[in-house]
């Protein structure tokens, strides 16, 4: 009976994992790693299912136009995503979410680049800062396409609540999950890098949490208002924190 | 005889049908999303239409027959507003953790679960509606007690949470069927649950009452609907409850 049967195999047709080793294959060895990204949706197609294609296209000569391709799409998502923000409190931070989300997330992994390319020579790598570079633009890329697959519950959010603190919070976990996934993929390039020791990149993952995260706070009002682009007053962004949960808010849920 | 057996086979798997959904067989659920048509797009959208439908409706009739039509068609609103608001970003985390299906696939798989709720939530809309007309009338005031109101809805949290678990039972075998481990269809699947329950919470906030209240008029939304949300509202109550202002 399962001999007639066409629909006994195995389902769905989709992509299959490659099987699990005891060490992972070095890249382009697999023949699918090697699959060229032709522009920023196969791009974004690529990070999402076969992130190891990016990974491999990184260290081909040429690798500028797809690195090119990866930022163009983050700062494209971010900004769609900042207009997301930006709805909360309308006005002028329709247009000044988006801005200073897309600026704070680049000016946030150019300041972190060069420790880690710095964390990544002293773990005994042979990387090159382009790939180094390369990889943090995946990590963008990822991060803000993913935010952008949270927009939708974001925008109920905000015409749901008054509250700053809430939206505030609510935004900071998107961004939280998304960075985990993206810092995921930026791990995995890593460990082709032969490093000796991983020890680095995780004290740059630290830093890197705690500048985008000083960011938000440099830059705000992200989320609420403000008659100023800029703060007039420099914080930190635990007492910012710390100020803003304190802050005599609207009773919610009524 | 095997060739009758076959030619049965492939009508039973070709023609959308509550039982082969019910069944959940992994090979056969997952044929549907490999090759799916729109016949099976609208049976899906049907069932939840009809099933939610009659559950909903059953729910609101307690307050008012006018009432019972808002929420026959609010229930399955929600149901297919969760679905495609969190397509993207279910799309996006299954590959993401572990499992190299499409778009497609993941809204499709998602849509099959909460058909397979519906169903079971409107076979059980008779008994709902037997139970609601066998309780003193929630319009009636001298005859409404609070006891009745709570068993009522503990009844339907039972029968939505049994609909709901059987349902992502059969999502865990179909995503077990397409990743090949458990773990990673557990991962994924808890992943999607969290995502649901969470815009599913709130879109039930924006489009309450689903009971109703015996003092307010039947209407398809509060007033300000859009006013506060469902974690705040939880957040300021367990507040009160611990001694907060």
């Amino acid at each position: 009976m399962n001999e007639l049967n066409p629909t006994a195999g195995p389902i769905p047709p989709a992509i299959p994992t490659p099987p699990r080793l005891t060490k992972p294959l070095a890249l382009g060895e697999d023949p699918a790693d090697r699959e060229p990204i032709s522009g920023p949706l196969v791009a974004v197609e690529a990070i999402l299912r076969a992130p190891r294609r990016i990974m491999y296209q990184l260290r081909q000569p040429g690798s500028g136009r797809l690195i090119t391709a990866m930022l163009l799409v983050s700062i494209l998502c971010s900004l769609i995503y900042g207009l997301v923000v930006g709805t909360f409190s309308q006005g002028t931070q329709l247009w000044a979410a988006p801005a200073k989300i897309a600026g704070g997330l680049l000016v946030t992994a150019l300041i972190c680049l060069p420790s880690l390319y710095i964390f990544t020579c002293l773990s005994g790598s042979e990387a090159k800062l382009s790939e180094i570079f390369g990889l943090v633009t995946g990590l963008l890329m990822l991060m803000t396409i993913l935010l952008i697959g949270f927009a939708p519950v974001a925008w109920l959010f905000s015409q749901s609540t008054e509250s700053v603190v809430w939206m505030g919070v609510l935004h900071l976990i998107f961004w939280f999950i998304s960075t985990m996934f993206g810092l995921k993929f930026l791990d995995s390039g890593f460990s082709h890098f032969k490093a000796k020791t991983s020890a680095g990149l995780y004290i740059w993952v630290m830093v890197f949490i705690l500048v985008a995260v000083q960011m938000t706070t440099a830059l705000r009002p992200i989320v609420g208002k403000a008659d100023d682009f800029f703060p007039k007053q420099k914080q930190f962004f635990l007492s910012h924190w710390n100020e803003s949960l304190n802050a005599p808010g609207k009773p919610a849920g009524q | 005889m095997h060739l009758i057996e076959h030619m049965t086979a492939i009508t039973s798997q070709d023609t959308p049908s509550i039982g082969t959904l019910l069944r959940g067989q992994p090979e056969v659920l997952g044929e549907w999303i490999a090759n799916w048509t729109a016949k099976r797009l609208l049976f899906c959208v049907t069932v939840i239409f009809v099933g939610a439908g009659l559950y909903g409706g059953a729910m609101g009739w307690w307050r008012a027959p006018e009432q019972g039509l808002i929420v026959a068609i609010k229930f399955p609103l929600i149901i297919l507003l969760t679905t495609l608001g969190n397509a993207l970003l279910n799309g996006m985390l299954a590959p993401l953790l572990g499992l190299n299906i499409g778009l497609r696939q993941s809204l499709l798989a998602i849509l099959m679960s909460f058909t397979i709720a519906s169903a079971i939530l409107g076979s059980f809309s008779p008994l709902t509606a037997f139970v609601v007309w066998n309780a003193p009338p929630l319009s009636d005031s001298a005859q409404f007690s609070g006891r009745t109101y709570s068993y009522i809805q503990v009844m339907h949290v039972c029968i939505i949470a049994f609909a709901g678990t059987v349902a992502n039972v059969r999502l865990v075998q179909l995503l077990r069927q397409f990743s090949g481990k458990i773990a990673v269809a557990r991962r994924v699947l808890f992943a999607w649950l969290a995502g649901n329950l969470f815009l599913g919470s709130q879109l039930c906030w924006i489009f309450r009452p689903f009971i109703g209240n015996p003092y307010l008029e039947a209407a398809f939304f509060r007033p300000h609907p859009l006013q506060g949300n469902f974690y705040e509202t939880v957040f300021m109550a367990i507040r009160r409850v611990l001694g907060g202002d």
